[in-house]
């Protein structure tokens, strides 16, 4: 049937019931709508503070930056002083998430770019410091599939992307049980659920309770 | 089991001896039981006695082609967090660390790593018991 792969449309109408969550809790999910043709896109602004209480984080930055390239350094010939400053007292860090859809993937992506208040971006190696201690034995070993910088297609600014390229398998095998026994899902609330702890976005519980009560 | 200190761990001894951890296996005989004085100054154990009756029971499920447990009920603290509770599974599963392993409540909720197993189960839990299921799973390329 048609839950085969996910359509635009589909994708809309997961996002639309996620924003109906999201305005209950008021957690600050908003659609936006492109200026010049149909397409839109969902998006949150999301303040975080970055403090010393992670000495994993603090205590092994070379380590950490061994595992992948580091372009973003020579670019920001400061990065260093930046890690030391943050270390020393904790940053407030502006993270702006933009779920959009793929049309060839056929599932959602899940852009993100972060910056310190002074409004100087964050490299990609401060992204990698920020994922998850969770994900990044597995995700270290492929850094180029995973994070990568790209041209948000609507806004035509650069952000960061997380691969969709498994997404549409892991999808498939997270819904199929659901979907044998008639549970309604939404999609998006799963899915953001798995993508977004990897760079710091963290659904509420109460996401789960709304898709379940759905039904 | 007698050779282990830890007696109160529970665990099958190849998984304990490899990953140390405190999920206690639910068995008839061994629900809420009460730690041998030893465990309580025996080195390793993060476990206070008496903390038995702060667990919770959860039972774990694979989806997909994840490998099954054979125990499939376990008695966790419920500080344990989601994180602690994949590495649990991967060592028990024997899955290389590079593997992903995702848990999920309602079947298709990713609750974040740092979610502790309490909260989950104070949100979903019923019957007394908090159902998770596991997926093993490439999230990325």
């Amino acid at each position: 049937m048609e839950d085969e792969f996910f359509g635009e449309k589909c994708f809309q109408y997961y996002c639309a019931e996620f924003i109906k969550h999201s305005q209950q809790i008021g957690d600050g999910w908003e659609w936006k709508t492109a200026k010049d043709c149909s397409d839109g896109y969902m998006c949150k602004t999301e303040f975080q503070i970055k403090n010393g209480t992670t000495p994993s984080h603090l205590g092994t930055p070379a380590s950490v930056h061994t595992g992948f390239p580091t372009e973003e350094n020579l670019e920001l010939p400061v990065d260093d002083s930046e890690v030391m400053e943050s270390a020393a007292a904790s940053k407030v860090i502006k993270y702006e998430y933009h779920v959009l859809y793929s049309c060839s993937y056929q599932v959602p992506v899940l852009y993100f770019r972060a910056s310190f208040l002074d409004g100087k971006p964050l490299s990609l190696t401060d992204i990698w410091e920020g994922v998850h201690e969770c994900y990044k034995t597995r995700l270290l070993q492929g850094p180029w599939d995973t994070i990568t910088q790209q041209e948000h297609p609507i806004l035509g600014q650069p952000f960061f992307v997380l691969h969709p390229c498994k997404t549409n398998e892991f999808m498939t095998a997270v819904l199929k049980h659901p979907q044998k026994i008639n549970r309604n899902v939404n999609y998006i609330t799963s899915w953001l659920s798995i993508m977004g702890p990897v760079v710091g976005l963290n659904l509420p519980l109460s996401y789960a309770k709304a898709t379940s009560q759905d039904e | 089991m007698a050779e282990e200190p830890e007696a109160v761990l529970q665990l099958p001894s190849s998984a304990a001896a490899a990953s140390g951890e405190t999920l206690s296996e639910l068995s008839p005989e061994t629900v809420t039981p009460e730690p041998p004085s030893s465990a309580a100054v025996s080195p390793g154990t993060e476990e206070p006695p008496g903390d038995t009756k702060k667990k919770i029971d959860i039972l774990l499920k694979a989806v997909g082609d994840t490998p099954i447990m054979k125990t499939k009920k376990w008695a966790v603290e419920r500080t344990r967090t989601i994180q602690g509770l994949i590495d649990f599974i991967k060592k028990f599963l024997k899955l290389v660390a590079s593997e992903q392993l995702f848990i999920y409540v309602n079947q298709s909720f990713a609750p974040s790593p740092d979610q502790e197993v309490g909260t989950l189960y104070e949100c979903f839990g019923s019957d007394g018991k908090l159902v998770l299921h596991y997926c093993k799973s490439q999230a990325w390329g």
